[in-house]
């Protein structure tokens, strides 16, 4: 059994008017079966609205299922019991790094988990450190978070949820605010947890870029998953994802826009690289 | 009819230990019609930058003259500089405060003294300009989603009729349909009125395609300020700034670099399939 | 102006006084204010002003850094200060119109000043040189024994230390509101104060809202990092009186003692 795990799973919330009203009912995740083996890197892509977050946020047990059921490390998420123990177990980073900050200095809010955890003094020390070392934030452990970059911010609220020893991260759109060069830090530091630390992470975006690096990708389009693959398999369908208005990695656009005018080039480029060699070839 | 910048400075804090240069000496002339991509990574003082174009700072150092006048001057009026140099915020949550779209974009031109009808009007036309519905007029601002909460922003501006539109980071957490529709908007907005545009982004990608004239700024100076593909030239030192130039620019150098004979300066996907297939036709 | 307020701002440098035991801190701060509003001799006056600059020296934060925070106060002491210099009866000291200061007037309105710098000075050296958390966990420990008759301790000073730190991030998002309004024509200066107050609504609503939202995202944030109030939590950084925090409690009891000589034997 992986370790996490949905199915069936259905999010309802009901729309409420001015007055407080029952408007409507919305259909956030629509029957989602999903299954995350240990060391996975799975991308999870969709536009604004689609439930990518929603469907993030019960894998920690923020929000329960209306239908179905999650699984997160053979635990039931509806388990009130278990309720601190799948938070342990799933760590989660959000978008905003300023909405997510608790410690004055660094080094405090990488504390804050264990702190909450009950892990002694000494221990804590320990874990803070070899976290703020794992996202490369160990020279700022003395700063002040509010005067770092937003790539700098979300790196600490990564070593922050590191810090607990998850068994998987779950990432919702951690770079949707951060400049290029921070987009690029923070990925970086996310490989580096999955490939050395062999932690699974689940990464929610909309940067197309990102998820090249994942073993999986998920796309969901309107509370559904309506593609799921490898990046290749899924960034060789152009066609549907563009009919949902995602974007696909410019060198496999290029690749496709070549292909279509008669080139004769292979099937999934996903870099700069592969497509320069399959055409210089 | 221009915006002339004359070796503009600005200093936070001038004087104390928390001293910094935002801007260093910068000087660049914009002319009627112009539509401008302003470019630099967070901090680099871009932000700086369109603050004093419309009077929001006020430079330490150096001049700037709107349409031949000096806005330093004592009797300059900075509320109808504010109203000709119109300036969209980064985040619409920052402006929205109205119970309803209709009253939140009147708030502009209220204030610049108009009459109720001549208000209600020029909310009108500015929310049809942005492309929103009727339907959403009497909702509340708050309830919208991202890239809808944008353009009601980009109308409250609007409204005041503005000669040059500056947008300050209007793609930022947008997803690629929400991108995409506030881009083309600028771009329609700017062909059916003829209006001056400063796009602030951090992304090559995104003003590529629409420009006619990129702005690198590092570090508070000025570090190149010429058409797209020139610019591009320069990917490389863009790189060391923390900037990156479009995608195929990369592909198409690199296809140089193994002897292909394309030319370098591809912007957009379209010209980049176009110039490989005319080396391959040829070949 | 916005960012000239340092009251409850931290200031990392490594002193001696970052370094003290909060519960220290605490306890000395509120020593220095009553002492302030205890004596009233010139001489009491030069032991807390030896006193506090000896701190201020510790501290090695920029003097200039906490003057800062007096601006912010100006209005409020140049009321007292008018108060105090027109409404003091006693001996006429000048007199012209209708208003008179007396002797007695000019000097509470001078130890008034003095009371108000030093009070805000003191003050913001405690949050300067300790970091809010660090604050509310010496707080909570001080005020431990009230657990006894049920007060969540552990739970206001959690809600202290999330307020104290998001100061500055509200304080730079007034700013920036404040511009995007001002960019659509909005004028938070001119008027009387029935309209000024007005003004301010296109910036209170969208500043609550934001304000409201980054509470919700944070208690997420929390409750996702396993927080669930005090109870079974463990310290990264507990406290523990060391050889220096001994000390510094020694020379509080000294300076108390002086100002308490001062006010008997120099009266």
């Amino acid at each position: 059994m992986g370790i996490l795990q949905a199915k069936k799973l259905v999010f309802e919330y009901i729309r409420r008017d001015k007055d407080g009203n029952v408007d409507g009912v919305t259909r956030a995740v629509d029957e989602v079966d999903l299954d995350v083996e240990r060391g996975d890197f799975i991308a999870i892509l969709g536009h604004n609205g689609s439930g990518k977050s929603t469907l993030a946020k019960h894998m920690n047990a923020i929000l329960y299922p209306t239908e179905g059921t999650v699984w997160v490390d053979g635990m039931d998420t509806i388990d009130e019991e278990k309720l601190w123990e799948i938070r342990q177990t799933t760590g989660m980073v959000f978008q905003n790094p300023d909405n997510q900050i608790i410690g004055a200095m660094v080094e405090e809010d990488v504390g804050f988990g264990p702190e909450n955890m009950g892990v002694p003094t000494k221990e804590i020390w320990e874990r803070v450190d070899e976290s703020l070392k794992a996202v490369g934030m160990y020279e700022y452990r003395h700063h002040s978070p509010n005067k770092l970059s937003g790539g700098q911010k979300q790196r600490v609220a990564i070593a922050g949820v590191v810090a607990m020893h998850p068994k998987c991260i779950v990432l919702d759109e951690p770079t949707a605010m951060l400049d290029p060069s921070g987009r690029k830090e923070v990925i970086r530091a996310v490989r580096a947890l999955n490939d050395v630390e062999k932690i699974t992470v689940i990464l929610i975006t909309h940067y197309m870029e990102e998820a090249v690096y994942a073993n999986k990708v998920f796309v969901m389009d309107e509370g559904k998953i309506v593609m799921k693959g490898t990046p290749r398999e899924v960034f060789s369908r152009v066609e549907e994802l563009e009919e949902i208005r995602l974007d696909v990695p410019h060198a496999t656009k290029l690749a496709y826009e070549l292909q279509k005018a008669g080139l004769n080039l292979p099937d999934g480029i996903l870099t700069a690289e592969e497509l320069v060699e399959a055409l210089c070839r | 009819m221009s915006i002339i910048v004359d070796h503009v400075s600005y200093v936070y804090s001038e004087g104390n230990a928390y001293e910094s240069k935002a801007l260093n000496d910068i000087s660049f002339q914009i002319e009627d019609g112009e539509f401008i991509g302003l470019i630099g990574h967070t901090g680099s003082g871009k932000s700086t930058l369109v603050q004093h174009l419309n009077g929001l700072l006020r430079a330490t150092g150096g001049s700037i003259y709107y349409n031949g006048a000096d806005i330093y001057d004592l009797d300059y009026d900075m509320k109808t500089l504010r109203s000709k140099v119109g300036l969209v915020f980064q985040y619409p949550e920052h402006q929205l405060f109205e119970v309803d779209v209709f009253q939140d974009v009147c708030f502009g031109p209220k204030n610049l003294g108009l009459t109720k009808a001549e208000t209600e009007l020029s909310a009108y036309t500015a929310l049809k300009q942005v492309g929103i519905a009727d339907e959403y007029f009497y909702q509340s601002p708050f309830d919208l989603s991202g890239g809808e909460k944008r353009k009601v922003a980009i109308a409250g501006v609007l409204a005041m009729k503005p000669e040059v539109l500056i947008l300050d980071e209007p793609t930022a957490g947008l997803d690629p349909r929400g991108r995409d529709e506030i881009l083309d908007l600028i771009a329609r907005l700017r062909e059916e009125n003829g209006m001056t545009i400063i796009l602030v982004s951090h992304s090559m990608e995104d003003v590529a395609k629409y420009v006619g004239r990129i702005m690198v700024m590092n570090h508070g100076g000025l570090v190149y300020d010429d058409t797209p593909k020139e610019v591009f030239k320069y990917y490389h030192e863009l790189e060391a700034i923390g900037l990156e130039a479009p995608q195929t620019i990369y592909i198409m150098n690199q296809l140089r670099a193994k002897g292909l004979p394309v030319r370098a300066e591809a912007l957009t996907t379209e010209e980049a399939r176009d110039e490989i297939l005319r080396v391959y036709h040829r070949a | 102006m916005i960012r000239d307020i340092t009251l409850g701002q931290y200031y990392p440098t490594n002193s001696i006084l970052h370094k003290m035991d909060p519960r220290v801190k605490l306890v000395g701060t509120l020593i220095f204010i009553i002492s302030l509003f205890l004596f009233d001799s010139i001489y009491g006056y030069l032991a807390a002003t030896v006193f506090l600059a000896m701190v201020i020296k510790l501290s090695k934060v920029p003097f200039s850094f906490m003057v800062k925070g007096l601006k912010a106060i100006m209005i409020l002491m140049l009321i007292t200060v008018v108060f105090n210099l027109f409404l003091t009866p006693g001996e006429t000291l000048v007199s012209f119109w209708k208003l008179t200061i007396t002797k007695e007037g000019a000097r509470t309105a001078a130890f008034m000043v003095i009371r108000l710098t030093y009070l805000i000075i003191g003050s913001s050296i405690m949050t300067l040189t300790t970091t809010p958390n660090n604050l509310t966990d010496g707080m909570e420990k001080l005020l431990n024994p009230l657990r006894v008759i049920k007060v969540p301790v552990h739970e206001v000073a959690m809600m202290m230390s999330i307020a104290l730190s998001f100061i500055p991030i509200l304080l730079e998002e007034t700013d920036k509101i404040m511009k995007a309004q001002m960019a659509r024509g909005a004028d938070f200066e001119s008027g009387n104060l029935i309209k000024k107050a007005k003004s301010l609504i296109p910036l209170l609503v969208p500043l609550f809202i934001s304000a409201f939202r980054r509470a919700n995202d944070l208690a997420m944030a929390m409750e996702a990092r396993c927080y669930r109030g005090g109870e079974g939590r463990t310290k990264m950084k507990p406290l523990i009186y060391k050889k220096r925090d001994y000390m510094a409690y020694g020379s509080l009891v000294i300076y108390l003692a002086v100002i308490i000589c001062v006010n008997i034997v120099l009266r």
